[in-house]
This record gives structure tokens, C-alpha cells and sequence, in this order.
């Protein structure tokens, strides 16, 4: 047979397998090591440091779960947080990940080795993104061929959409869910391939770690269900999906119940109903395949059949009259609104808050995947070209996974392992047709015909083997016998890789092989650079330290967020309260040490919405709810001076919404924007609004800085008039040094009985005259 | 007046009365130099021997001195071996003086005569007055000390010279009746030197009998702030694989200044940046020195790296001995200015060359190792100090020799970094140490075994075969009931 | 036209009865919502009111282009319409009003409103319906979520004596459509089984909703974007933003570049001659560049930072 470039000949079939294997393993390995590093920028730019907000909780659990032991860390109660309520913490974790770094700990010091807790947590995800990039291999080995499957792993090792939740110091649950998300369907469709309870079980205990990971778990409890669904429906029912399905439904479902937050969700919520639901379906068909194998009569198959219809159908009529009665607690507000996509926004304000549960615009998928979002949908097609049970499993998959990501921005996680699966089938697809050396021998424009029995012989001999795509010399071997001694091992190898009937299918000449390849590996390079260049300017930056630069163009480093937390741990009470709005709860509780009203893990609208009341309003009605709370400092975040614009003024519009969702009579957000609707800060900001307690804490003597000069909100670019607001009730207590952090403390009643205001007024007429102008400007209004 | 006397001669008869008859002070010399948390004192005796072949001389220290005293040395004035000198424990515990004993280079002969050194370290005998001061105050300190210097023989003449930081004074103390021993005032201010005395002929002091001692105090102001390290943890760790001497500083640093009054305005502070009148009490940051020849500088706390400070390394010193002449600078900063009663703790490290820091003694064949007493932030006094060396793993026959008497002392292993065995550690605990510790170094010796050397490599390959042979055994193992040929096929 | 008559009945009515029967009058006059002017704002709004009362401040007049107004307008209707069906002893205790701008331009201002429609809602100030937090001054309904007359209703119970019994009319319309859609889709089911067995017929499907879906479609569903920008901009600026416009654009590129990979996939290699597929592959290799580069340009339009460019 004819090929467009020469091969060597002189290989025997063991030196081309072990070669193939050799650099299928050297290519692995060199992908997670390139997974690993393109997820350090953040320690090399900055330092080992963890990220964010929630995995300052999870590094602070994690370290009482490294020096206590498990089972104080199972009945650890944090007095600390949601002061005075508390939090029973190991009822109301995913304790996966904290279980993971801490058996990892325990490891290396058993070996001696002193592995710093922080450093283990700050390296995990890193690490487990290897693994996650030879799970998704090893899924992709299932659906097409190892090509295929190298291609996926180099995608899933440095796509963005995964690297933004998983860089060095994001110890969160995304860390280690995406693998297990991924291994676990991996053993589903193997278990489901060979219909083997081995790899059922396995899925099952895998899908248990998942569950005591990530609340994510909730995705494979409905994906395996919809594709057993939809196979039945298919009329692919077969014993092998029977076996696959129970015995992972069995035990996942009893292992996952033993984790004290799912508890006994999975039979009483209607998220897990579709898995239960399914579960019984299959019984039912079981059944019916059986009394069918055993009767032949006609009637009594379709009596039989429509039975099967009353029982599926009764099924679900009971499932549905349960949650009417209550027994099914119906679908939780995160869940629903993923469906109706108005419904947060209007019940759960505090869900619709969080800027990752906003809806996903298209630039975001595009930097998250580049050309994979293109390639997507043909490795799609491609699965529906030969669909076999696991490419039905893909393709579910990817219209649910795209769905959701479209939602909300979060999910976007979800969807890219699917992304990066499909479009490495696709891709290597296009490189084997246009690789594969051996060019069809019927040309319609050559007049001269070649040999038909050749061509006949190679292709046959070829087409043997593609069969099975061999790995093992002997398979080879054993197949070799089918071959002519003539045929060449490489060519074979290559063309086992292409697969499928090669009588009419192929290419001419080498130009064209060599055009679609160079521009294929171009895509690829702009592909790297993309990665690149977007983990390294917008995923890896720890928002608890900013990065600038000096005035003479040298990096520097903001660290007012630690300067003031450490401030905190280390000349204040230790049972002071802070507090703040939610998002720091996690981050003071971890580096201050600190008691706080609110934090991360938002379980109680009211006392959050109790904080937002005490920020919205004025100091005389704060004043009570923070001596209530027996609050000692508040804190306030403000960027007005540094141009930070994640601060308090900007997420004050929140604060005020959920404070009205409870008190909407004595909050009310019209009342901060000015006549003309508009949200302000400077002279034209409305009375409420620069009467609020946010407001003062944020410009408390910001106008002095600037002397007599116009003081310059840098976010707002707003002008804040003069006088700078004054204080009765709260003494400033710190300033970190480019102000972004504002400590006050809460003045103690006064030990005359006097009420503050009246007492600062005395102490005010005492002092020098301008010792207090607000005093008189406020007795002037009322 | 008589009874007394009478009575100690007979019922209690104290080493310093039976003394009397060996010294008379011709003169007694004592300046001191107010400096913060830290007061150095030089006491000089100009005594005359008045009986043959003596080889002792007491110097009585009042107690309040020497609860206040970290440090005392005494020497003959010229030389600098310093001599023998100890407390006499067994004596009389209801005195409210101690009685320090020094041992003579050479016995004296009957009208011999010669001029004692005593060089002493007070730490927080100054004590800042007012206890509060807001952020834009200044600190003024006190200090009080006994006018006279005591002694268990007679002294003809004595006089004190108190070194104040800065000329200006607020207040200090009169002597009040002292006319039976001084002609003309008793204290006079010049420059910022305040002289009492000359005191003349005094009876042997050091005795039940006197009571004519008089607490004199001296309020002033002092522009620098007060340092303590509350507590000061050294980790110092040998590696001979490395060739390289780890230490580790763990500081808990605290402004023991006046206490902070009222809030801390960061506007405030951002003014007196501009304004030229600096604020005495706050500390910015400090100036540390280092050892020469470091590398890997760390400086972090509890919550990570701080990013505000310098570092400056001097190049190793040639000869090892020029050590403390040459050292990096560290400009370090806290990453909140500190006010009045502010804590801040912080890690601090370095690496360094073993090199220059362990030799190898050929006549004993012992290596030798010579770690720094400590990291000294200037000014300042260490409260609690405790200093670990940690020497390479099956370090046998170790001696050590600290330079200073520790507090407690203790040897016990450290298994870390894949040790089978563990490693000796050395721990020496100390409290208020000041500048003239400063320089001190820990002296350890050690062998270490040709076969220790190898232990972690031997470890680390068996544990790597064993893996690898349970790897062998578990590819080869087949565990499947019946060979499902969906399984066969795809197995990598 | 009767809002009109009993403008001008108003005087002579306005001379005789005390207030709270006058405004039950017009009330029932109007079925339920009151017209207002000035005057008879101030007196619905009067200091001394035993009664609680709930305007919506409005610009119907089509000169004002109000399109929200209009859009509000009925659900306020029927809400008011609901409350005039209970007991009257409770009706005449709580009073629609409909003031429009061009009746009471003046109180607009003294209000200082700017924005239309607008809903007040004024508590008693006396007698046995006042508020228990003493609270006299009026609030403002939000409109977020929406211009329904569900939770117009529902926020409107907090301050009526009874709930007002609204019930949200059942759409018969839309369970028609419902219905005939199930039997169109039966009978489909009868006839078409083959197309719906086909995998083309899902492959097409699935395709063409993941790429609707990637190319941000959900995004404009949740925040209704508009279709263009202002004065026809098509790219809206910033990352985080989009016009309808650029989702189709996107899905478009998408949908092209997936469908050349497509055909170097499927159709190009079973090419029967070679010259032909020569002239595929470089065409199908022309559109990807091309098609390409005009997305990353696009891209680099909404991510200015973005360093990279292709051939465009």
C-alpha cells in the first residue's frame, strides 16, 4: 500500500508497544508536572498563602483537625463563630477535604518528615489536579483511544475554567471534588462497560468520598440516574446496566448517608429522588425481563408490559404525593434556582449576592476554554457518530454541564472536564485522519488503478487490528498472525489508532496531512499562551494580598488586610467580638482569631440581616444591636483612599436588601439613593445615607487627609464633602496603613449614666470649640 | 545607735562586720548611665589592704540593685580578665544587701593597694512616668537608686555620677541631711552629668547598723523607645549533608513604653511622618544585626511572609575570629507601627555555611561547633530566652559549654526529616539577657560516626524498595474471578 | 369618561360629607381606584386620616413615553378591582388612588419624583388602623419583582385591615396551549417516530443547544439584556456584560468553526478524489483561520487587556 511519507521499516511490534507505552507514561507525567506548575504562579508571585475567604475556614478546620485529632475535630463546636449562636462545625461541613490534607499530614509525619499544615493545604489542589488530569485519561482511554486520552489529560491540566478554582492556596472543596467527579464516572462507565459490581462499588465508594467533599456530589447523583434513564429509553436495557446501577446506587447511597450533613437527605429530598426513582424502575424491568425470558405467552408480555407502565408510573405518583405531604422536603432554593432563574433574586437575596452565582456572558467561556469551546460541540457529534453506551453518557453531559454554566459562573467548573473530554476526542479524531500515513488507493483521477488485492490484503490486515487497539506485544502478536508478514507494525499502530472500516476513508499527498497538522499544533500553541497568560494575570491572585507597583515600577505588595488582622490577634481581648459583613467572617476568624458575628458560611439570613440593619442604620439605632450583640470592634472595609473597589461602600446596596428582607419597615433601599435614583457618596448622597453607619466608618476623617484640598473617593470618583462625619458611639480603634482596613471600637455606656452623645458633647464644650460641630449640626435638624 | 550594733556583734555575726579589718576604700567611684530599659553601672573601689595576705574582697550590693542586676563583672582596672567573684550564699538572709565576693588575682600585702571594677547591668530600672502617654506625647522615665554606695569596710571618700541620656531633666532628688559626711550640695546638675557627692569618711556601711541610706530619683525624658522580648526562642540546627547551620529566631517583641492613651489614629501618625518632632515612644521598625554570610533570609509570622523590611548581606568573613566585626543589616519592620504596650511576635532565619561556624579539633578529633548566644535587638532586655542546638542525626559524645550560667539546662532528642534515630538536642534556658551577652557564643563538641552519615540514604532506598516491590508483586497478582474480555482489553 | 364626570362631581360632593365617605364614594364610582388631583390628593393624604391609603403616581398620558406605566397600570387596576369586592366596613378603611402627572404636576415636584410609576402607600395616622410603630410617613413600593399584580398584592396586605382577596387569574389560554401542544406532540410521537429515533435528529438538537447555551444565551435570558446598545452599539463594553446581538454573533463563529472541524473530520477524508480534497482541506483550513481570528478580535474588543491577536 501506498504512504505519504516514508516509515521505518525495521521495527519489530515489541520495540513500537514498549516505546508507545514508555512515552504514554512520560507524556502523563509531564502533564501533571506542567498541571502542577502552571497552579504556583500565586506562591511564586506572592507567597504560600491561602486564598480567598471560605478556605481560610477549611485551613482553620483543618488545622484543629491536624493537632486535636479526628474525633475532636467530628464534635468540635466553634463558640467563635456566629457569636453568641456558635456553630456546631462537624455537623455542618463536607469534611473531605480537611479528612484528605489531614490523613496527608499524619503521612509525612509519620515519616518524620515536618510538612507545615499550611503548606499542605496551600499545595493540594495543585496536587490533586495531576491526579484529576490521569482521571480524566483514563476516561477518555473508555470513550475513544490513550491519543485521545493524553489530549484530554493536557487540556483538563491547564484549562482555566478548571485552574480558577484550583490554583496553589484555593483550599476549597473544587480542589479535590473535580477529581473524584471525574473518577468516579470513569469507574461508572467502566463498571457499566463490563457490567461488573467490582467497578459499581468502586464508583460507589468514590461517589461517597464525593459526597463528603463537595455539595457538588448532588451533579453525579443525577447524572448516573438521567444516563440509566435514558439508556432504558434507548432500549438498551441490559443486565450489565442493571448490575452497574444497584450495586452503585446500593452503596453509594447507604455510604454517602453516613456523612452527619447529608444524613438522610438522599432519601427525603427531591434531589436524590431521580437516583431512588431510576433505582426502582430498573428493579421493575429486571423483573419483567425475567418473567419474559421465563413466559412466552403474547398477552401476557403486554399484560406484563403495561403493569410495568401502572408500577413506573405509580412510582412516581407516590414519590410526588410524599413531597405533597411533606415526607419529600421539595427541592432547596440553590437547587430551584438553577431552574427558575428569577427565583434567588427574589427569596434568597443573600444566594443572588454572591457575584460567582451570577449568570455566565460569553467572554467568560471563551477565556475559560479558548478553542475548546469550539471544538466541544464536534466531539459531540463525534460521540453520536458511534454511540455506544459511555458516548450517551458524554453527550447528556454535556448539554446539562453547558446549561448550567450558562447560569451561574461557579459551574462553569463542572462543565470543563466535559468540555475538555469531547473536544480531545475530536481533536485526536482529526489528527489520525490526517497522520495515518497510508493514502486510499482509488483515486478517481488517477487513470492508472492500482492493485486492487493489495490494497484489499493491507486494509484487511490493518483493519484486524483496529479492532481491539493492542498494547501488550503479544495481543499484537496474536494478531500479527492475521497480517502478511509485509505489513509494516508503525503503520499498523497508527492505523489501529484511526479505527473503523478504512476502505474509502483517507487522504492525499503530504501537503494536505501537513497543512491541517501545523495549523492544528498552531491552535495548540495559541492554545498554551492563552492558559498561560490567563492563569497568570487573572487566576492567581490571593485577594488577601494585592499586588502594585511602586513608584519606581517595582512589584509591592498591599498587605493592609493582615496588617489589621494581625493587629487584632495581637493587642485585643481574646474573646473580643468583630464584627463585619459576611465576607470576612472566615477570614478573621482564621488569621485574627477572633470571635465574629457573621461569617462565609451563610446559614442564618436573620443575624446576617441583623449586622446589615446595624451597618444601614444610624449610629443611635445601631448602637443598641451592637452593644446587644455585645459587639467590641467593627470592622469596615474601604477603598476610597487605595482605589480598592471590592469594599464595604460597594457591597453596601447588599447589605441594605437583606436587612430590608426583615425589617422592610425600618430599612428601606430607596432611601440611600438620591431623588434621582442615583447611589452617591459625595454632598448630593441623600440624609440616610450619610447618616448610616457604613458611611461614617468609611470616611471618619478622610477629608482631613487631604487638608484643604477636595477629598477624592478614587473608587466612587467622588468628591466627599466637608466636614468628614463624626462618631458618638465608636472610637476608631485602627487604621492599616493604606486604610483599606478600618477598626472601631464600640464605646462602653457611659459610667455616669449619661447617654454617649450628650457625654461627647460635654466632653466636647470642654475641649476647644471645634471639638464637636456635628453635635450642634445634628441638634439643628431635629 | 549602740544597742543595735551591739546586738548584731553578739547574736548575729555577719560576714561583712567580721570583714571590716582587712580593706579600708580610699575611694569609691560609681557612674551611671541611664539608657532605657537598660542602666549600665561601673562601680570603682581604690582599696588599700590594712592586713597582710588577703585574698578576698566583699562588695555589698543593696538587694533592690541586685533584683535590678542581670549582669555583673569585676575586674582590676586596667585589665580585662575578669575575676572570680560570687555571691556568699550561706550568709545571713535578713540583711537587705547581698555580699559579693571576689577573689584576688594575688594576695596583697599590708598597705598594698588596688582599684576593683565593678561593671553591672540593671534591666527596667527606669520605668516610664507618666504609665500613659497618647500617641503625640512624649515619654519621660524614672529612676531611683540608693545614694550611697555601701560597703562592709570604711570609705574615705565616694561620690556617684549619674550619665543621663539627654542634657534637660524634669526633677531628681536632693540628699537631705547629709552634712555630717558632705561640705558643700550634696548634687549638683552639669551638662547631662549629675554628680553626688563627695561623700567623706564613712563608717563600714554594709552593716545592720546603717541606716542612713536614702533613695534618690531622677525623672527624664528619653526620645528612644523601650524594647522587651518578652520571650526569645533560638533554633539552631546543624546539617552536615548541607554543610549548613540553620537558626531560627522566634521573637515576641513588646513596646514597654508608656501605655498607649486613648486610640491610634492612623492620620495622626501619617502627620508626624511629615512633622519633624519625632514620636520617642513608638517603634517603626529596628535595625538588626546578623551574622555575615547568610543566605535565605526568612522573616514571617503567624499568618505569613511580612514584606516590609531590607536586607543588606555582608559578604563571610575570611578568618573565622573577624566574625563580629563584620554582619548584614536587616532593616525589619512590623507590619503595624507599635505603640505603647503593643505585642508583635515574629520568625526570623537564616542560613549559613557551616563552615563558618564548625571546625574539626584534630588533637581531641571532635568537631567543633560555636553557635551565637543570640540575635540582639538594641536596647533592649530579654526576659525569657531559651536557645536549642540541634546537632546532626547519631552525634555521639557531646559536650557542650555555654557561656553564661543558664537558668535550666537540658539534652534530649529531636526526630525530624526522615530520621530513624532522632538527633541530640541541646536546650539552655535564660532570663534577662542584655547587650553584654550580647556576643556570647554556645561551645559544643561532638563525633559523628561514619555510619550515622549513611543512615538516611539507607533508609530512604530500602523504603523505596520496598515500594517498588510491592509495585512488582501487585502488577503481577491477577485478581479477576473470570476473565471479562471488556476488562482485558483496556489495561494500561 | 366616567373619571372624567366625576371630576367634575367632585366639588359639589367634596361640599357635603365628611372625607372617608367621599373617597368610599369615588372609590366605588371608579371601581376601586380613585383618580386624584391635587386637591383630592391632599385630602386622601390629609394629616388628620383614619383611613390608610395606596397612590400610584403615574404618567399615562402617551406625550410622556411611560412605557412602564403602562405596562403597571392594569395589574394595579385588578389589584384595586379585588379589594372593592370585600366587606365595606374594611373596603372604606383603605383607598386606591391614581394620581397622573399631567392632573398633579405639582406634587410630583413636592414629592421630588422623577421616575414613574411610583406607588406611595400612606398609614393611618389616627384612629384605630394606625400603625403600631407610630410610623406616619409614607412608603415607597418597590417594583423588584416586577409589575405583577401578585406581589404588588402581597406587599399590599401588610398595610390593608383585611387581605386583599386577589387571585391571580387562571390563564386558560396558556392550559389550552398546553393541552393541544401534549396532542400535537402525541400525534407527532405516532407519525414521526423514525425522525425521533434518528440520532441526527438529537445530534442536531444537542449541538445546537450547547452552542446556544455556551455563547451566553442564559445570560441574556436572566438579565434581559437588550438587544443592542444604545445608538445601535452591538458589543457592549466590558467582560462581564452583552447585547443579544453578541450572543448570536458568537454562537454563529461557533457554530461555523465546530462545523469545518466537522467536515475535515467526516466529509473531507471519504472524498473520492484527491484533487477535490486537496481544494477541502485548504478551504475548510481558510475558514478556521479566519473565522478564528475574527473571534479573538471580538474577544479583544470585551477584554482590552488581552495581548494576543490573530491574522486580524
Amino acid at each position: 500500500m501506498s504512504t505519504a511519507y516514508a516509515l521505518p521499516k525495521d521495527l519489530s511490534r515489541a520495540t513500537v508497544v514498549n516505546t508507545a507505552s514508555l512515552i504514554r507514561i512520560v507524556a502523563l507525567s509531564l502533564i501533571s508536572g506542567a498541571a502542577i506548575a502552571s497552579r504556583l504562579f500565586a506562591v511564586i508571585n506572592f507567597e504560600s498563602i491561602i486564598h480567598e475567604f471560605d478556605p481560610w475556614f477549611n485551613y482553620r478546620a483543618t488545622r484543629v483537625l491536624a493537632s486535636k485529632g479526628f474525633y475532636e475535630f467530628w464534635n468540635w463546636f466553634d463558640p467563635t463563630a456566629w457569636y453568641p449562636l456558635g456553630r456546631v462545625v462537624g455537623g455542618t461541613i463536607y469534611p473531605g477535604l480537611m479528612a484528605t490534607s489531614g490523613v496527608i499530614y499524619n503521612v509525612l509525619h509519620y515519616f518524620n518528615l515536618p510538612v507545615d499544615i499550611r503548606n499542605i493545604c496551600v499545595l493540594l489542589a495543585p496536587g490533586f489536579s495531576a491526579l484529576t488530569a490521569w482521571a480524566t485519561y483514563m476516561f477518555t482511554k473508555e470513550l475513544k483511544d490513550e491519543s485521545a486520552g493524553l489530549l484530554a489529560a493536557a487540556f483538563i491540566g491547564i484549562v482555566p475554567g478548571y485552574i480558577s478554582r484550583s490554583v496553589a492556596g484555593s483550599y476549597d472543596n473544587e480542589a479535590i471534588a473535580i477529581f473524584l467527579l471525574m473518577f468516579t464516572f470513569y469507574l461508572w462507565i467502566k463498571a457499566l462497560k463490563a457490567g461488573s459490581a467490582f467497578f459499581g462499588t468502586c464508583a460507589a465508594v468514590f461517589y461517597f468520598y464525593m459526597v463528603a467533599a463537595w455539595g457538588g456530589y448532588a451533579f453525579i447523583t443525577n447524572m448516573i440516574p438521567v444516563h440509566a434513564m435514558v439508556l432504558i429509553l434507548m432500549g438498551r436495557y441490559s443486565s450489565r446496566l442493571y448490575v452497574a446501577y444497584s450495586s452503585w446506587y446500593a452503596v453509594g447511597t447507604l455510604s454517602s448517608m453516613q456523612v452527619p450533613f447529608v444524613g438522610f437527605q438522599p432519601v427525603r429530598t427531591s434531589e436524590h429522588m431521580a437516583a431512588l426513582g431510576v433505582f426502582g424502575l430498573l428493579q421493575i424491568i429486571a423483573f419483567a425481563q425475567l418473567v419474559r425470558s421465563h413466559v412466552s405467552s403474547k398477552q401476557f408480555n403486554n399484560l406484563l408490559f403495561y403493569g410495568v407502565i401502572v408500577l413506573g408510573v405509580g412510582g412516581v405518583g407516590a414519590v410526588v404525593g410524599l413531597t405533597y405531604a411533606g415526607w419529600i422536603a421539595p427541592w432547596t432554593g440553590r437547587f430551584y434556582s438553577l431552574w427558575d432563574t428569577g427565583y434567588a433574586k427574589k427569596y434568597i437575596p443573600i444566594i443572588a449576592s454572591v457575584s460567582e452565582h451570577q449568570p455566565t456572558a460569553w467572554p467568560s467561556f471563551f477565556m475559560d476554554l479558548q478553542l475548546l469551546v469550539f471544538l466541544f460541540p464536534a466531539g459531540v457529534v463525534l460521540c453520536f457518530k458511534e454511540l455506544r453506551d459511555e458516548h450517551v453518557f458524554v453527550i447528556i453531559y454535556a448539554i446539562v454541564a453547558s446549561y448550567f454554566a450558562g447560569v451561574m459562573v461557579r459551574l462553569m467548573l463542572t462543565l470543563t472536564p466535559c468540555v475538555c473530554v469531547a473536544s480531545a476526542i475530536a481533536l485526536s479524531t482529526l489528527m489520525d485522519t490526517y497522520i495515518d500515513p497510508v493514502q486510499p488507493e482509488a483515486d478517481e483521477d488517477e487513470t492508472a488503478q492500482s492493485d486492487a488485492g493489495d490494497s484489499v490484503s493491507g486494509s484487511s490486515a490493518t483493519g484486524s487490528i483496529s479492532g481491539a487497539a493492542p498494547k501488550k506485544a503479544k495481543k499484537l502478536a496474536a494478531a500479527a498472525v492475521a497480517a502478511p508478514p509485509s505489513a509494516n507494525p508503525l503503520a499498523e499502530l497508527v492505523g489501529a489508532a484511526t479505527g473503523g472500516p478504512r476502505m474509502k476513508k483517507g487522504v492525499w499527498g503530504f501537503d494536505t496531512r501537513f497543512t491541517v497538522l501545523l495549523h492544528t499544533f498552531g491552535m495548540l500553541a495559541f492554545f498554551v499562551m492563552h492558559c498561560t497568560y490567563v492563569t497568570s494575570s487573572a487566576y492567581s491572585s490571593p485577594s488577601v494580598v494585592l499586588a502594585s507597583t511602586s513608584p519606581d515600577g517595582s512589584p509591592h505588595i498591599i498587605d493592609d488586610f493582615r496588617e489589621a488582622y494581625y493587629w487584632l490577634r495581637q493587642n485585643t481581648k481574646e474573646d473580643a467580638v468583630v464584627m463585619s459583613w459576611w465576607d470576612y467572617g472566615y477570614q478573621i476568624a482564621g488569621m485574627a482569631d477572633r470571635p465574629t458575628l457573621v461569617d462565609n458560611n451563610t446559614w442564618n439570613n436573620t443575624h446576617i440581616a441583623t449586622v446589615g440593619k446595624a451597618m444601614s442604620s444610624s449610629e443611635e439605632v445601631a448602637y443598641p444591636i451592637l452593644r446587644a450583640h455585645d459587639v467590641d470592634y467593627v470592622l469596615v472595609i474601604f477603598g476610597g483612599l487605595l482605589g480598592y473597589s471590592g469594599d464595604d461602600i460597594n457591597k453596601f446596596l447588599w447589605m441594605i436588601r437583606i436587612a430590608q428582607g426583615v425589617w422592610p419597615e425600618e430599612v428601606q433601599e430607596a432611601n440611600y439613593f438620591t431623588p434621582g435614583g442615583e447611589y452617591r457618596v459625595d454632598e448630593r448622597a441623600s440624609k440616610i445615607m450619610k447618616e448610616s453607619l457604613m458611611y461614617k466608618m468609611s470616611y471618619y476623617r478622610f477629608t482631613e487627609l487631604y487638608g484643604a484640598n477636595p477629598a477624592q473617593d478614587r473608587v466612587r470618583q467622588q468628591t466627599i464633602p466637608k466636614p468628614s462625619p463624626t462618631l458618638d458611639y465608636l472610637d476608631e480603634a485602627f487604621t492599616s496603613e493604606n486604610w483599606i482596613v478600618r477598626i472601631y471600637q464600640v464605646k462602653k455606656e457611659d459610667h455616669l449614666g449619661r447617654d454617649i452623645k450628650s457625654a461627647n458633647a460635654f466632653e466636647g464644650g470642654k475641649k476647644r470649640k471645634r471639638g464637636r460641630p456635628a453635635v450642634g449640626r445634628r441638634r439643628a435638624m431635629q | 545607735m549602740l544597742l543595735p550594733s551591739l546586738l548584731s556583734l553578739l547574736l548575729l555575726p555577719s560576714p561583712a562586720v567580721l570583714a571590716v579589718a582587712n580593706f579600708e576604700n580610699t575611694a569609691v567611684v560609681r557612674s551611671i548611665e541611664l539608657s532605657g530599659t537598660l542602666t549600665h553601672v561601673a562601680t570603682t573601689y581604690a582599696a588599700k589592704a590594712l592586713v597582710g595576705n588577703v585574698k578576698t574582697y566583699s562588695i555589698a550590693l543593696p538587694r533592690l540593685e541586685k533584683e535590678r542586676t542581670s549582669f555583673f563583672e569585676v575586674k582590676v582596672k586596667g585589665q580585662n580578665v575578669p575575676l572570680k567573684a560570687e555571691f556568699d550564699w550561706d550568709s545571713f538572709k535578713a540583711r537587705d544587701y547581698d555580699v559579693l565576693r571576689v577573689t584576688l588575682p594575688e594576695p596583697l600585702s599590708v598597705g598594698a593597694t588596688m582599684n576593683l571594677v565593678l561593671e553591672t547591668v540593671q534591666t527596667r530600672a527606669s520605668r516610664p512616668w507618666p504609665e500613659k502617654a497618647s500617641q503625640t506625647e512624649t515619654q519621660s522615665l524614672k529612676y531611683d537608686f540608693s545614694l550611697f554606695v555601701i560597703s562592709p569596710y570604711e570609705t574615705l571618700v565616694q561620690r556617684t555620677k549619674v550619665k543621663l541620656p539627654h542634657p534637660e531633666v524634669h526633677s531628681f532628688t536632693q540628699p537631705k541631711d547629709v552634712s555630717q559626711w558632705a561640705q558643700d550640695d550634696a548634687a549638683s546638675h552639669i551638662g547631662n552629668v549629675i554628680t553626688y557627692g563627695p561623700f567623706r569618711n564613712f563608717a563600714p556601711s554594709a552593716s545592720d547598723v546603717f541606716d542612713e541610706q536614702q533613695t534618690m530619683q531622677i525623672h527624664y525624658p528619653y526620645e528612644y523607645p523601650l524594647v522587651e522580648i518578652a520571650s526569645y526562642h533560638r533554633h539552631a540546627e546543624v546539617s552536615h549533608w548541607g554543610a549548613n547551620l540553620n537558626i531560627d529566631d522566634n521573637i515576641h517583641l513588646r513596646n514597654v513604653g508608656p501605655e498607649l492613651r486613648g486610640h491610634f489614629s492612623r492620620l495622626e501618625h501619617q502627620k508626624q511622618a511629615y512633622s519633624t518632632k519625632r514620636v520617642s515612644h513608638i517603634i517603626p521598625g529596628m535595625v538588626l544585626h546578623l551574622p555575615a554570610g547568610i543566605s535565605n533570609v526568612y522573616y514571617y509570622d503567624l499568618i505569613g511572609n511580612v514584606s516590609t523590611s531590607h536586607l543588606r548581606t555582608a559578604p563571610a568573613p575570611a578568618k573565622r575570629d573577624a566574625r563580629n566585626k563584620q554582619y548584614s543589616t536587616l532593616e525589619m519592620r512590623p507590619r503595624y507601627p507599635m505603640l505603647g504596650g503593643w505585642n508583635y511576635t515574629f520568625t526570623l532565619g537564616w542560613d549559613s555555611n557551616l563552615a563558618d561556624y564548625a571546625g574539626w579539633d584534630t588533637t581531641k578529633s571532635k568537631y567543633v561547633l560555636e553557635v551565637p548566644l543570640m540575635t540582639f535587638v538594641p536596647s533592649s532586655v530579654y526576659t525569657e530566652a531559651s536557645i536549642s542546638v540541634v546537632l546532626p542525626e547519631g552525634a555521639t559524645d557531646v559536650e557542650y559549654f555555654p557561656p553564661f550560667a543558664p537558668e535550666t539546662q537540658s539534652v534530649d532528642t529531636l526526630k525530624t526529616y526522615l530520621d530513624t534515630t532522632g538527633r541530640p538536642r541541646i536546650t539552655l534556658a535564660y532570663k534577662n539577657l542584655t547587650d553584654r551577652h550580647a556576643l556570647g557564643t554556645i561551645h559544643v563538641t561532638y563525633r559523628v560516626p561514619f555510619l550515622a552519615h549513611l543512615k538516611k540514604p539507607i533508609a530512604v532506598s530500602i523504603a523505596f524498595m520496598l515500594f517498588f516491590a510491592l509495585g512488582l508483586v501487585g502488577r503481577r497478582v491477577n485478581l479477576e474471578l473470570h476473565s471479562a474480555p471488556g476488562l482485558k482489553q483496556k489495561t494500561l | 369618561m366616567k373619571s372624567i364626570s366625576s371630576l367634575l362631581l367632585l366639588p359639589l360632593v367634596l361640599a357635603a360629607k365628611p372625607p372617608q365617605e367621599r373617597l368610599a364614594e369615588l372609590a366605588q364610582k371608579n371601581n376601586g381606584v380613585i383618580p386624584l388631583d391635587a386637591t383630592t390628593f391632599e385630602l386622601i393624604t390629609g394629616p388628620k386620616r383614619t383611613w390608610s391609603a395606596s397612590i400610584q403616581l403615574t404618567a399615562m398620558d402617551p406625550r410622556r413615553r411611560c412605557g412602564p406605566c403602562k405596562e403597571f397600570d392594569p395589574s394595579w387596576k385588578t389589584v384595586a378591582e379585588a379589594w372593592s369586592t370585600v366587606p365595606a366596613k374594611h373596603r372604606d378603611t383603605h383607598f386606591f388612588g391614581t394620581l397622573d402627572f399631567d392632573n398633579a404636576q405639582a406634587v410630583f415636584q413636592k414629592l421630588n419624583l422623577a421616575t414613574a410609576p411610583v406607588v406611595m402607600i400612606y398609614p393611618a395616622t389616627e384612629g384605630p388602623r394606625q400603625l403600631a410603630s407610630g410610623k406616619t410617613g409614607p412608603s415607597k413600593y418597590e417594583f423588584s419583582q416586577g409589575f405583577d399584580p401578585l406581589p404588588l398584592a402581597q406587599h399590599l396586605n401588610s398595610h390593608t385591615p383585611v387581605p386583599i382577596p386577589f387571585k391571580a387569574p387562571i390563564d386558560w389560554n396558556k392550559y389550552a396551549t398546553i393541552a393541544f401542544g401534549f396532542l400535537a406532540f402525541a400525534t407527532f410521537l405516532r407519525y414521526a417516530q423514525p425522525v425521533l429515533q434518528s440520532r441526527f435528529t438529537w445530534g442536531i438538537i444537542t449541538v445546537i443547544s450547547i452552542v446556544v447555551f455556551t455563547s451566553g444565551f442564559m445570560f441574556n435570558r436572566i438579565r434581559n439584556t437588550p438587544w443592542a446598545g444604545p445608538k445601535g452599539a452591538s458589543v457592549a463594553a466590558g467582560f462581564q456584560t452583552q447585547y443579544a446581538q453578541e450572543t448570536q454573533m458568537v454562537g454563529m463563529i461557533y457554530g461555523t468553526l465546530a462545523a469545518s472541524f466537522a467536515m475535515l473530520i467526516f466529509v473531507t477524508p471519504y472524498t473520492k478524489s484527491s484533487s477535490r480534497q486537496r481544494v477541502q482541506v485548504y478551504i475548510w483550513n481558510a475558514v478556521i483561520i479566519i473565522v478564528y481570528s475574527i473571534l479573538v478580535s471580538l474577544f479583544k474588543i470585551k477584554n482590552k487587556a488581552y495581548p494576543f491577536k490573530l491574522f486580524l
